[in-house]
């Protein structure tokens, strides 16, 4: 599961570099969004400020 | 794309493989295992280095720049969610130090610096409409650039999978998952 952001961006990279630009730019919005879940999953403990 | 334009965008990208390589050394030699929301650090800089890549094989683009801004602009706000974790004095820390500051905070440094660079670059339009004949010196460090940036990439697909398995990280991870005996329920995200 951690791992899969890697893996889209570098499928992306290689759909950049067969020339599939528009792919390789889904394969990033993929993986950012990914990335971003991921974040929400781990980033779980309250913070202990007093903003 | 101007001249300039494309070596400062491999100069980049050569300084954001530096980054990606600098995290692997610091967990291979010094065996500084990275925690889940570092690895997500690292996602973020394959993130941002993804759009200079692009400007590298397309040639110069706003989206490109965008694309780097807002991938460096994720890693930044994560790596700025675990500074504010130790930020109190007493709650401790993450990892080795470097320089006196911890990986997270060189992190959302660099971020910033990715966010500021994209910016200026994005002030010269003129890379936007040249079609320069490039010499062959300019072909080979992008070429490398790009090339490292995704053995990077699958680098840590390796690594994260070897730390964490099919499923999350634990949050201080104490060795490679992928060398416990019930591997086959590691792999499978379950607990043994």
């Amino acid at each position: 599961m951690m791992s899969l952001p890697f893996l889209l961006f570098a499928c992306g990279l290689a759909a950049a570099w067969t020339s599939r630009r528009r792919a390789a730019m889904g394969f990033w919005i993929a993986g950012v969004l990914v990335l971003l879940a991921l974040f929400r999953f781990h980033a779980t403990d309250v913070l202990t400020l007093g903003l | 794309m101007t001249n300039l334009s494309r070596l400062l965008n491999a100069l980049g990208l050569v300084a954001i493989d530096t980054v990606l390589v600098l995290a692997f050394t610091d967990q291979l030699w010094f065996r500084d295992l990275p925690c889940p929301i570092c690895i997500l650090q690292r996602a973020g800089f394959i993130a941002a280095g993804f759009g200079v890549a692009l400007n590298l094989m397309f040639g110069p683009r706003p989206s490109h720049y965008g694309l780097a801004i807002l991938g460096a602009v994720a890693g930044g706000v994560i790596s700025t969610r675990q500074i504010l974790e130790h930020i109190v004095p007493g709650s401790g820390s993450y990892g080795n130090a470097i320089f006196g500051l911890h990986l997270y905070t060189w992190a959302l440094l660099l971020f910033a610096l990715i966010v500021l660079g994209s910016a200026i670059m994005l002030l010269f339009e003129r890379q936007f409409a040249a079609t320069d004949v490039l010499p062959s010196r300019l072909k080979v460090l992008p070429v490398l650039a790009v090339s490292l940036l995704a053995a990077l990439a699958l680098g840590n697909v390796v690594s994260t999978l070897a730390i964490c398995g099919a499923g999350l990280c634990p949050d201080n991870p104490a060795g490679y998952m992928i060398f416990n005996d019930n591997l086959s329920l590691t792999l499978l995200g379950e607990t043994p």
